[in-house]
């Protein structure tokens, strides 16, 4: 069995040379390629010189080459970051590879029977020209369904993701099934075990959070922030001040369709940044830099995804800005109860749950209903979908989160590969696994779903991808591992807003109010209107301005999918 | 420590059987009885036609050709002594292997070599291949397909190539062209069945070359070994061609004449559009004599993606004759040992061993 390991770096603690990858022991018997950032680095090299180690860096990397001489397989039980690395043993002949418990950083594997590949893209093991690019049908209907690639899949069958939380071994026999050694479900359920009195809630939170903020400003260079006008990045914002980092600098996206409503972000990000002396970087964006930047978005674009562009081009004025690493506040919904799922789920699992247990009728009612309302199966389609699938946590996230519904695929894809893709997918059983245990409650649950899912393939994907692109570092402090185990206890108790409220007074100058009364509206851009533009550029057809979000969100798919298919001359993946 | 574990294996054919499949299970399970990790193995045939010699500690059961009198021999079988894992030598099989690895709670491993495995088969078939703990599959080509058709673990789906017997070695053929006659001959040969149902295996293709051949300069003659009953179209296009006079039929041969052919030849080319692997290739490589086939399948794999072997396109075909006979035949002795270092015996158990081990120890 032989080995060969490459790696691209982007520096940002230990710039010097010594510390670039692939990086072997002093006895050379370990060689390691890492992504990502290891946070509790600072901690572990106290303890593994203790231990005898030698650094010949000051890298976290180096930590990595330490734990594994000691502890093997277990050392991931030892680490806080975000992490996909990959250790080669030249004395047994065997690679391991590891990714965080979240999924924060991506590790894709190619096997062909002969050669195992990995790579931190997809389109990097495409580049080499030995693996197949022929299609996946679970992640072309995955893509459908959710917006983004569902992991493991991805487009292409040869190429999968190793799961978040997992590890792999792979020998001369080949790579051996990956093994486990994190889940969020059983985090959510210990803690359930294991409750603390709501009056704790603050206090925790805020201990739990400076904790996260802290670790995640470890660099040696300068640590910026994407801020919107929301609670999440400001109260990280705060929390940064109060972490002790003195100069810090905020970048929020403004744009000229929103100037003057409520929608604009700039007014109130400009006035956190006052609050907490931050260096206010406001870039305008306009419609036309996104037709301009969109061939480059679908070409960067690593696996298709319906969303991105916001982070783009906050990432693209991060980079502008001079910065290697920037904070972000992803995370904070999905650990929070932000979204609404929160109180749809559970809702229509009561209203609708026990009509949907009847057999047969969710599918009598979609059949009725699209028959004698076919206006509103043209309008909102889910809701024909709602007593077929709300019976089950599984099928109400489908519902909340679906772009297409399985019914409505073979509308848009080819009816072969949706039969393959949904057998092969398994999206409802796939949903429900990660389930298990069960977290207990419901806010747990959902909070569960929404971090397995929608985060992990969506939004940190984009975030990855868009990050790369713009050799920009993103820190996610409300994705940490240590502050869900801290927060566990907390989850099922959360009501509607208490925990945002509470994340607003976790700074020791808590955020203004008018930031945490004002509606959540994230990172927004206006791209209804500029994805219903691009898309009638492409096929010539007047704009559908007044089509709700989810419409122009399964438009906007097909676009990106037909745009990525040409920018990276994909194969037959492209939708009808 | 855990013990042993005891194996049923439902196979078509192995000891006494005929055919490639019949080869590879002979060497898969004596393989495996060299490693010594099973405590015991069971073969239960459906076919037999040779007396059968299983080394120990390998136990044939007698054949049973009917389908349900198999089923109902294989069930009482399994039911009457301790199965750990069952293996399964051919996809047809499955349904059978999965439902007694079940009712013995016990692990399934699939076999999978070539063309057999390529469409996506029946759904009880398909089903049972996916509850399976391991899949071997003999070469990269039919590894892919078989996952282009399975919802299983890829990680579950390995590759263990054919192997070839010891009785193929360098030798000198100026004997054997003498007893045929064509001492100043440049000779291709072709080792493989004429299946009027399955022309896939190229000798047409290479009676067309012929007068490219030629016209190059190469007094060439065509040995093709193998029967069927596709003989005669490939008689009537070498007639057709005007070539009759350089291709020669032999039909089977035993082993000791294939030997022969096989170290006497100048060139061994195959240019199939169907091997699931194509032990010929190794046959002949390994007897010192350069092999070509197309980029097509599982020959890539048997010719090592070009390291052991030549592997050029259809359209290719005539010219890369002419240009590897342009060429001295590369030296016998290095060939035969580069193909043995990586398709050798010795590789083919420790490879078996690997991959049960894996099974064993999960």
């Amino acid at each position: 069995m032989r080995c060969g390991l490459g790696h691209r770096r982007l520096s940002i603690v230990d710039l010097s040379e010594r510390a670039s990858q692939p990086m072997a022991s002093d006895d050379g018997r370990f060689v390691v390629v890492f992504n990502g950032e290891i946070y509790n680095y600072p901690q572990l090299r106290a303890e593994l010189e203790t231990d005898g180690a030698h650094f010949r860096t000051t890298s976290d990397t180096e930590a990595l080459l330490h734990l594994y001489a000691r502890h093997g397989a277990e050392m991931v039980h030892r680490l806080r970051g975000m992490f996909a690395f990959a250790i080669w043993d030249v004395r047994q002949r065997r690679l391991f590879l590891a990714r965080d418990p979240y999924g924060i950083k991506p590790l894709y594997i190619a096997n062909d029977g002969w050669t195992f590949r990995f790579a931190s893209q997809v389109k990097a093991l495409l580049a080499g020209e030995h693996v197949s690019r022929d299609p996946e049908p679970a992640g072309i209907v995955g893509f459908h369904l959710f917006g983004s690639v569902p992991e493991p899949f991805t487009l292409y069958r040869e190429i999968r993701s190793l799961p978040a939380g997992h590890t792999q071994w792979i020998d001369a026999t080949g790579p051996r099934e990956p093994k486990p050694f994190s889940n969020l479900a059983e985090v959510l359920a210990r803690g359930a075990a294991n409750p603390v009195p709501k009056a704790e809630l603050c206090e925790r939170l805020r201990a739990g959070v400076l904790d996260s903020v802290r670790a995640h400003l470890l660099a040696d260079v300068e640590v910026g922030i994407f801020l919107s006008a929301g609670v999440d990045s400001g109260a990280l914002l705060g929390l940064m001040r109060d972490a002790g980092q003195r100069e810090i600098r905020a970048i929020t996206l403004a744009f000229a369709e929103f100037q003057g409503t409520s929608e604009d972000e700039a007014p109130l990000a400009a006035r956190v940044c006052e609050h907490y002396g931050a260096r206010h970087i406001v870039r305008a964006v306009s419609e036309q830099e996104f037709f301009d930047d969109l061939p480059a978005i679908l070409e960067a674009m690593d696996q298709p995804s319906i969303d991105g562009v916001n982070s783009w081009f906050v990432s693209k004025a991060a980079k502008e800005a001079g910065l290697k690493v920037a904070i972000s506040g992803l995370g904070g919904d999905e650990l929070l109860g932000g979204y609404p799922s929160f109180s749809d789920l559970p809702r229509w699992r009561q209203w609708f749950g026990p009509l949907a247990a009847i057999p047969g009728l969710g599918l009598f009612a979609r059949k009725v209903l699209g028959r004698i309302v076919p206006g509103l199966a043209r309008a909102r389609p889910k809701v024909l979908g709602v007593l077929e699938h709300s019976g089950t946590w599984a099928g109400a996230y489908l519902l909340r989160r679906g772009l297409f519904m399985p019914s409505e695929l073979h509308e848009v894809i080819d009816v072969e590969i949706v039969r393959e893709g949904l057998r092969r997918l398994k999206p409802l059983q796939r949903i429900n696994a990660t389930l298990v245990p069960d977290p207990s409650s419901d806010g747990a649950r959902v909070c569960v779903l929404e971090s397995a899912h929608y985060m992990r393939n969506q939004l940190l994907r984009d975030a990855d991808w868009v990050g790369m692109a713009h050799s920009l570092e993103i820190r996610v402090p409300l994705v940490d591992f240590t502050l869900l185990h801290a927060l566990a206890p907390l989850i099922p108790t959360l009501r509607e807003g208490t925990g945002k409220a509470a994340l607003a007074n976790a700074p020791s100058k808590p955020l203004p109010n008018n930031i945490v009364v004002r509606a959540k509206t994230g990172f927004n851009v206006p791209t209804g209107n500029w994805m219903n533009a691009a898309i009638d550029r492409g096929s010539h057809q007047a704009s559908r301005t007044t089509e709700a979000k989810g419409l122009v969100s399964r438009r906007w798919s097909l676009a990106v999918l037909n745009g990525m298919a040409s920018a990276n001359v994909e194969p037959e993946v492209r939708a009808s | 420590m855990k013990p042993s574990p005891a194996m049923l294996a439902i196979v078509t054919d192995a000891f006494g059987g005929r055919g490639g499949i019949a080869q590879y299970n002979r060497d898969f399970l004596g393989a495996l009885a060299e490693s010594r990790i099973m405590s015991s193995i069971t073969v239960l045939p459906r076919h037999a036609p040779d007396p059968p010699e299983p080394p120990k500690p390998i136990a044939q059961m007698p054949a049973r050709p009917g389908r349900v009198a198999y089923s109902v021999a294989a069930l009482r079988c399994a039911l009457a002594q301790s199965v750990d894992l069952v293996f399964c030598g051919h996809i047809f099989m499955a349904p059978l292997a999965a439902l007694i690895a079940r009712l013995k709670a016990a692990k399934l491993v699939m076999q999978t070599h070539g063309i057999e495995a390529w469409p996506c088969p029946p759904r009880l078939q398909r089903a049972a291949l996916e509850s399976a703990d391991l899949v071997l599959c003999v070469s990269r080509y039919t590894r892919a397909t078989v996952l282009s058709w399975a919802a299983i673990a890829p990680d579950r789906v390995l590759v263990v190539p054919n192997t070839f017997k010891e009785s193929f070695m360098p030798a000198d053929g100026g004997t054997t062209r003498a007893a045929l006659g064509i001492e100043n001959k440049r000779v291709l040969l072709t080792v493989a069945r004429m299946d009027s149902q399955q022309q896939y295996k190229g000798q047409d293709r290479v009676i067309s070359a012929i007068p490219y051949v030629v016209a190059h300069g190469h007094n060439v003659e065509y040995a093709v070994v193998g029967e069927g009953d596709d003989r005669p179209r490939l008689e009537s296009l070498a007639h057709k061609v005007g070539v009759s006079d350089r291709v020669r039929f032999f039909g089977a041969t035993e082993l000791r004449v294939l030997t022969a052919l096989y170290s006497m030849a100048d060139l061994f080319v195959m240019p199939s559009k169907g091997e699931g692997f194509g032990i010929a290739f190794l046959e002949a490589m390994v007897s010192g004599t350069p092999a070509l086939g197309l980029n097509i399948a599982g020959t890539r794999d048997a010719l090592a993606d070009g390291e052991l072997g030549t592997i050029v396109s259809e359209s290719e075909l005539p010219s890369a004759i002419v240009r590897l006979l342009n060429k001295p035949k590369p030296d016998p002795v290095a060939l035969a040992a580069a193909t043995r270092a990586r398709f050798g015996r010795e590789k083919f158990a420790a490879d078996v061993r690997n991959a049960m081990n894996r099974l064993i120890e999960a």
